[in-house]
């Protein structure tokens, strides 16, 4: 299992109570969402819709690597990774 | 005595407080700065019940006493992930006199709480209603916004969805009839006739629920027999178009915002109207003295409440930004000292 730290947008400020950045344990980056979804769940009600997948404009870059770009949800996580989730640019 | 009124805007909440007097108001916020806030509701025990919305993160509820500590709740709304039906905005949010909550959303449907908007259960007798599959949104997105709760009778709720019409339940949710008997339809549908109608808002009055009024898209109307029936209430009122309709909880009278029609939605000749009805909407007067005659912005449906102090206040807010009181029951209006975001909702408490 890799630790690797989440960062979450300024927005967020008001659910986690100003701590936007904290680490959670995965060994890929499907594991790491699940891993949200279960144990930061008023977090992960944000990030991914009721599917259960991200939502249509959030982004997740792995490192500096979009997630929608990379081979799938099964990309391995190492300890020191990061996980930057973000607003799209969508809607201009 | 003081008065605190909850505005929920477009890019967070704003917290303003005065004195009985109503007169000088100090603001806070924003509050969830960058959330819509979408629904307020003040509870029994003098917390504060708030709806946000984001059209990246979703939607969800945030309960405590203090606004600007607010924490989210752990059993926000959310539809079942088998029905694949998104929940995007809380569009209205009330605390019953049982001590029951409620929560109309978008897409529509109700949701129910019964240990003080903790955790939520979706109301699946009106959700999943047989006619469900041919109900249709309104401009605004298919949206349950108007909740009353019989103070009287805890199993007796009514429920306002656009453009689907209002429905009653008289068994606690279970099973629910619609109530629109009496106004025009305005999407009629031809496998199920009892839908198809656009509410805008509602009032009741506490001492006798089964009076109630209404603001729908196409009149101003009112009930004496819990909704099974409308007569039109139009005397006097510039437009029969409008969103908002307040009630002052200490004297009855009636408020409304008449709008220039649904192609227009701005007040008619840009001057910005409060139509006031003392005698439950039997005619209606103007109460403008003191807002802009050169007004061309909107005042959406939960942009508006009354303070249960006597004379009454009245609040409401509008789509430019800008929040208008009157602590007088409508003789006169003040704008208070700030050009906000898009109000989306204005709810007074008095402490």
């Amino acid at each position: 299992m890799a630790r690797v730290e989440v960062q979450l947008p300024s927005v967020f400020t008001p659910i986690v109570a100003g701590r936007l950045t904290f680490s959670l344990e995965a060994e890929s980056l499907r594991g790491a969402w699940q891993a949200l979804r279960r144990e930061r769940p008023e977090v992960g009600l944000h990030l991914f819709d009721e599917s259960g997948a991200l939502r249509r404009h959030v982004l997740c870059f792995h490192n500096d690597r979009n997630s929608r770009w990379l081979d799938g949800e099964d990309a391995p996580l190492r300890d020191g990774d990061t996980l930057l989730f973000m607003q799209a640019v969508s809607g201009g | 005595m003081s008065v605190q009124l909850l505005i929920g805007t477009d890019k967070g909440a704003f917290l303003c407080r005065s004195d009985s007097a109503r007169r000088n108001w100090k603001i806070e916020g924003p509050h969830y700065k960058g959330w819509k806030v979408t629904a307020a509701e003040r509870t029994a025990d003098g917390g504060w019940l708030l709806g946000t919305a984001s059209y990246v993160y979703g939607a969800a509820i945030h309960a405590g006493r203090d606004v600007a500590n607010l924490k989210q709740v752990g059993g926000t709304p959310r539809y079942e992930e088998s029905l694949k039906r998104p929940l995007t905005e809380i569009w209205r949010i009330v605390a019953a006199r049982d001590g029951a909550c409620y929560a109309g959303v978008m897409e529509a449907g109700l949701f129910r709480s019964s240990d003080g908007g903790e955790r939520w259960s979706p109301v699946d007798g009106l959700n999943e209603h047989p006619s469900r599959a041919k109900w249709q949104p309104g401009n605004g997105g298919l949206c349950a916004h108007s909740i009353l709760a019989d103070p009287k009778n805890s199993r007796r709720i009514w429920c306002g969805i656009s453009a689907v019409g209002v429905w009653r339940s008289d068994d606690g949710g279970d099973r629910w009839r619609a109530c629109n008997a009496g106004v025009p339809a305005a999407l009629e549908d031809k496998d199920f006739p009892e839908i198809g109608f656009c509410v805008h808002a509602l009032q009741a009055d506490p001492a006798a629920p089964e009076r109630i009024w209404r603001q729908d898209h196409l009149g101003m109307f009112r009930s004496t027999d819990a909704g099974a029936s409308w007569e039109r209430i139009e005397n006097g009122l510039p437009s029969r178009f409008g969103f908002p309709l307040g009630r002052s909880r200490s004297d009855g009278t009636l408020y409304a915002v008449p709008l220039e029609s649904d192609e227009y939605r701005f007040p008619k000749d840009g001057r910005l109207s409060v139509c006031r009805s003392r005698n439950d909407g039997q005619s209606w007067e103007a109460a403008d003295r003191g807002l802009p005659q050169t007004c061309y912005a909107n005042v959406l449906r939960g942009a508006m409440d009354t303070d249960g102090l006597n004379p009454c206040g009245v609040y409401f807010g509008t789509t430019a930004g800008d929040v208008f009181a009157s602590p007088d029951g409508g003789d006169s209006w003040t704008a208070l000292p700030a050009r906000l975001p898009r109000v989306l909702c204005v709810r007074a408490a008095t402490d």
